[in-house]
């Protein structure tokens, strides 16, 4: 291997590749996963969690998922200490929009500044590049409901369905099969935890292992929510898709 | 002519038995032609914190704006709702800034605490605090204002007789300020309950 190229993010190597940009996306596939999935009349977000010790001081607030903005909100995948430095840079930013504009900063526009961002890290200043990769999800009035996945690279898609984090091919091209246009929030859920039953590597899904949020619109009011699933509610439903029991004794 | 006296208002906030009142009136003037019946100077943060802010009109909503842009850091941040002493202290220091080159505002802040206890405030346009028990007054009419309050204002009011006595405070007030008046807007929030209601006063 290119040895000699590894150590600086700023200059490619002979073959053509940013290898610490690479480097990173390793980092983020021993990562949990996240998975997010566009439905008609939402986005829904899901994440593993990785860590699960009796000993860990049960927080209020969520590993995985984190509000942006009152219509926007993302899953994490990676180095949780970067994920806090961005996802700050991110709210931020978009206050400073709300701020000039007086209106709620279009999805794709925070996303973008995001990985504008993320993309000095790897062309200048000698510094690494993020280990994230984020899953956004928000609504705003120009595009309706929009989830977006970006990478240490600063690359950006929009998506119907994707998956971050440990086995994220492998849940990718399971959402690719199962994935129907037009889906409704409860059946992406549904999918959602279908798939990543498949995908975790551990034995059994249980309501603390989780965690789910949806960015849906408010039936009476029409205004944005984000709304963290409690565990309660995370075992009714995977009681309903029958997913609780452990896999059998191999 | 001083540049508080250029637009007109009148904002006050009255404390009750678990609940408060915050009121102003409804007119923006650009000195003596009056150019708006319906502008807004009571605004809220979140479900039990309301900002009244009287003096210029420019300065009123640019430093709204400010506001509610920390606080929804704030919010995000910490999970949860600011308290209003909390709130107190962060408008006071945002004026601080701008020490020598204010904002041509008076706060008034008026919200319900943790325990749901009623808490008003309000400072100067550098951020000097003040805290009140019964009531706090701001704007072009607040000396005719505080004699009002002084002499209408009990302790432990209802909701019902709270909004009573400081829509007739407020009234009456701004009929001796020819700067403010046009109506009057009135909030009376308790722990469970948000009221608005719209004075219809002397229009001129």
């Amino acid at each position: 291997m290119s040895r000699r190229y590894d150590s600086r993010t700023t200059i490619f190597s002979p073959e053509g590749r940013l290898y610490q940009v690479e480097y990173a996306m390793e980092a983020i596939g021993n990562a949990g996963s996240a998975l997010g999935i566009l439905a008609s009349d939402g986005v829904v977000l899901v994440g593993e969690k990785k860590v699960t010790s009796k000993l860990l001081q049960a927080s209020r607030s969520a590993e995985k998922m984190y509000k942006v903005d009152s219509h926007l909100a993302c899953a994490v995948a990676g180095i949780m200490s970067d994920a806090n430095i961005l996802i700050n840079t991110a709210r931020l930013h978009a206050q400073r929009y709300a701020l000039s504009y007086q209106e709620p900063i279009p999805v794709e526009q925070l996303v973008q500044s995001l990985c504008d961002t993320k993309q000095g890290y790897t062309q200048f200043g000698g510094l690494r590049p993020f280990g994230v990769s984020f899953l956004f999800a928000g609504w705003d009035r120009t595009h309706g409901f929009q989830l977006y996945m970006s990478d240490p690279s600063g690359n950006y898609g929009g998506w119907k369905a994707a998956a971050v984090g440990a086995n994220s091919q492998a849940a990718q091209s399971m959402l690719k099969q199962d994935y129907r246009d037009g889906m409704t929030r409860e059946e992406a859920v549904a999918l959602a935890l279908k798939v990543l039953s498949k995908t975790m590597d551990s034995t059994s899904l249980t309501a603390e292992k989780l965690e789910l949020a949806e960015v849906f619109l408010q039936p009476g009011t029409g205004e944005v929510q984000y709304q963290l699933c409690s565990p309660d509610a995370m075992g009714k439903l995977l009681a309903k898709a029958g997913l609780t029991q452990p896999a059998p004794e191999a | 002519m001083s540049i508080f006296e250029y637009n007109g208002s009148a904002v006050v906030a009255m404390v009750g038995k678990n609940c408060f009142a915050i009121a102003s009136d409804r007119r923006l003037g650009v000195q003596l032609q009056t150019v708006a019946t319906d502008f807004q100077r009571v605004f809220k943060i979140h479900g039990k914190l309301y900002l009244g802010l009287s003096g210029l009109a420019t300065d009123a909503q640019t430093l709204y704006q400010r506001l509610v842009f920390k606080h929804k850091l704030y919010q995000l941040r910490e999970e949860r709702d600011m308290k209003p002493e909390t709130f107190a202290s962060l408008v006071s220091a945002l004026l601080y800034e701008k020490r020598f080159g204010p904002y041509f505002c008076q706060p008034i802040i008026a919200g319900l605490g943790e325990d749901n206890e009623p808490f008003i405030c309000t400072m100067d346009c550098i951020g000097a605090k003040e805290l009140a028990k019964d009531f706090v007054v701001s704007g072009t009419a607040s000396e005719s204002l505080y004699g009002a309050c002084e002499s209408m204002y009990k302790p432990n009011m209802e909701p019902e007789e709270l909004f009573e006595t400081i829509s007739q405070a407020l009234l009456s007030s701004v009929d001796r300020d020819c700067l403010s008046g046009w109506g009057g807007y009135v909030l009376v929030v308790t722990p469970t309950e948000v009221q608005e209601r719209v004075l219809k006063g002397r229009m001129d």
